[in-house]
């Protein structure tokens, strides 16, 4: 490698697009995870395994309309909610451990980047990849159950597909924060991958363990704060003892504060410290 | 501060001591103005009291390791906020036009910084797209500068296995991809071979020669001595000199620097005849010869004359040349 003996030439264009950098960020990671292996092996075994056969199965039983219970059936499974705690924690573990630990935060802080459009960058583009698991498929589930249709109401069809929209869209809002928070804490993606799995797992127990003392502590577990939600958002009664109070403080307190320290710590690395 | 301008003649062979102009240059014809920052990082004062002007051109911010080189830089680029002082950019506040000062800036940090995932290309091409530019103009954009920074096919490799040379080349061409008008560039040599190192000097050199603002941080003190117009030394947080390459190495015709030999007291003597007769800045013994750092406007017959009558034999009469080295250990000493 010799040095190219071509002068610097200056850039006479025009920089047009500063309030798109954050979309930048974002189809940067689609595009980053899209080209991963591993990670786009997971979310075809998941298709498949998950939303392939439920599509299949409830197009082709005999439906006059398409019915809010038969989405939450499917959107509470069990191997829904283990696929998509695993795809978040791959997702998003490298998203800032990465940039903290080849230390490339402070090439984006020091571009006309605030922090705040960072994350957001960082969120959108987590959020895009996690959606092609929770919101598309189910959104082509409930649209596959709409074709099939023997019923005349399409109306009612629509405003549980627009539930459909709103469920997909909240499991990837609800589940997207704590993968950010703990790739944040960590400048290891491995222990962020590893360590927002087991937040989620070891809250489910801790949750079970803890739920024979009172029934309050079953929110404890976001697999039922997520499952209690697509209750509330599907316009279902909740089941008679769950506190819809500590629901939504629990939606909150999973959803909301996680972002603070992601942003904090942005900040103290932005400045090197 | 000492400011050292080479426009106005002293005793002291044309460099001089001033406190009215910071840089030699007029106000407006700097880039960046800072007076009286402070920057504190909870018990440690990085910044102290600290006023520079930076001029146009390349120039170096020299300091020991922790002087504050790079809190300065990231206290320009609002990274930082300096608890008390001014500062201008530009005409710019960073307190209230950080962004605007961010987009006219290329920062190319003294650490590891780039995305090991991305190839060479990726990575100009993303840093490029976040500077604001449309994807159509980033990819032939990001090899030019490629091309100018000398990464040929390499730019199809993953960061991850490039070797410290080109990491320093592809750091510089994420710096500049979006042509920005002051650069900061935080020892861009670090690392490097001697090859590689003259090649990022002449790199940076050729930058400069297109009318950009380079304010070059480094200890590497040779490699400022090399590419830059005008320089500031820094020590524990504080501005102690700043001034042109010229002045700070001109020495002026009169100082003159002497080797001698003979009997030791025979030496002594003939330095008290010249202490006598000339002005005697320093003396320094080394494997049995005496070095004389002395001023003398005349001829040299003086010296010889004293010599003959004292026995002593003259090694060498040249004029005392001073490099960057010496102008900074001087200065930092002196701060102690």
């Amino acid at each position: 490698m010799g040095l190219d003996l071509i002068g610097y030439k200056p850039w006479n264009g025009k920089r047009t697009e500063h309030n798109r950098r954050f979309l930048v960020i974002a189809d940067s990671i689609v595009k980053q995870k899209l080209s991963s292996r591993w990670l786009l092996g997971l979310l075809i075994l998941g298709t498949f395994l998950v939303h392939i056969i439920p599509i299949i199965l409830n197009s082709l039983r005999p439906h006059e309309v398409l019915e809010s219970s038969v989405m939450i059936d499917y959107m509470e499974g069990g191997l829904f909610y283990i696929f998509d705690i695993i795809l978040v924690s791959l997702v998003c573990s490298d998203l800032i451990a990465e940039d903290i630990r080849s230390n490339s935060i402070v090439l984006y802080l020091s571009r006309a980047l605030p922090p705040e459009r960072y994350l957001i960058g960082k969120w959108l583009g987590a959020m895009s990849v996690i959606c092609l698991f929770t919101l598309v498929p189910p959104l082509a589930m409930s649209v596959a159950i709409t074709a099939t249709q023997t019923g005349p109401d399409y109306v009612a069809s629509l405003a549980v597909i627009g539930q459909t929209f709103l469920a997909g869209l909240w499991t990837a809002l609800f589940l997207v924060p704590i993968g950010l928070m703990i790739s944040a804490l960590t400048n290891k993606k491995t222990y962020a991958g590893v360590g927002t799995f087991m937040f989620f797992f070891v809250l489910s127990i801790v949750a079970a363990i803890l739920s024979q003392m009172s029934n309050d502590w079953t929110l404890l577990s976001p697999q039922n704060v997520l499952n209690d939600t697509y209750h509330v958002l599907f316009g279902l009664t909740l089941p008679g003892d769950v506190n819809l109070v500590l629901l939504g403080v629990m939606a909150f307190a999973l959803t909301v504060p996680p972002i603070i320290p992601v942003y904090y710590r942005i900040l103290r690395k932005g400045v090197g410290k | 501060m000492i400011y050292i301008s080479n426009l106005e003649s002293s005793e002291q062979g044309g460099a001089t001591t001033t406190d009215s102009d910071p840089s030699g240059v007029s106000e407006a014809e700097n880039t960046i103005i800072a007076t009286d920052i402070t920057v504190q990082y909870d018990s440690v004062i990085a910044l102290d009291h600290f006023s520079i002007n930076i001029p146009k051109g390349i120039v170096g911010l020299l300091g020991p390791n922790g002087a504050g080189k790079s809190t300065f830089i990231k206290t320009v680029l609002g990274l930082v906020m300096p608890q008390h002082g001014d500062i201008l950019v530009d005409g710019l506040d960073p307190r209230k036009d950080v962004m605007s000062i961010r987009d006219r800036v290329g920062y190319m940090p003294e650490h590891d910084c780039l995305i090991d995932a991305m190839t060479g290309v990726e990575m100009v091409a993303f840093f490029g797209r976040l500077s604001g530019m449309s994807k159509e103009d980033t990819i032939p954009r990001s090899h030019e500068v490629l091309d100018f920074v000398g990464l040929g096919e390499e730019r199809y490799r993953p960061i991850s296995t490039y070797s410290t040379g080109m990491k320093q080349r592809a750091k510089l061409a994420q710096a500049i991809v979006h042509d920005p008008e002051i650069l900061f560039l935080d020892e861009p040599t670090n690392g490097m071979d001697p090859l590689g190192r003259e090649e990022m000097l002449t790199l940076i050199g050729r930058i400069g020669a297109s009318n950009k603002s380079i304010l070059v941080s480094s200890h590497i003190l040779q490699d400022m001595e090399q590419i830059c117009q005008h320089v500031i030394i820094i020590n524990n947080g504080k501005a102690i000199m700043q001034g042109t390459m010229a002045a700070l190495l001109d020495q002026g015709d009169s100082r003159k620097r002497l080797k001698v030999r003979g009997k030791p007291d025979s030496i002594l003597k003939f330095v008290e005849h010249l202490r006598q007769k000339l002005e005697v800045l320093s003396t320094s013994e080394e494997y049995g010869q005496l070095t004389i750092v002395l001023t003398n406007r005349g001829g040299s017959d003086v010296i010889l004359n004293l010599a003959r009558d004292d026995g002593i034999q003259i090694r060498a009469y040249l004029p005392d040349r001073i490099t960057l080295e010496d102008v900074f250990i001087r200065s930092v000493k002196e701060e102690i």
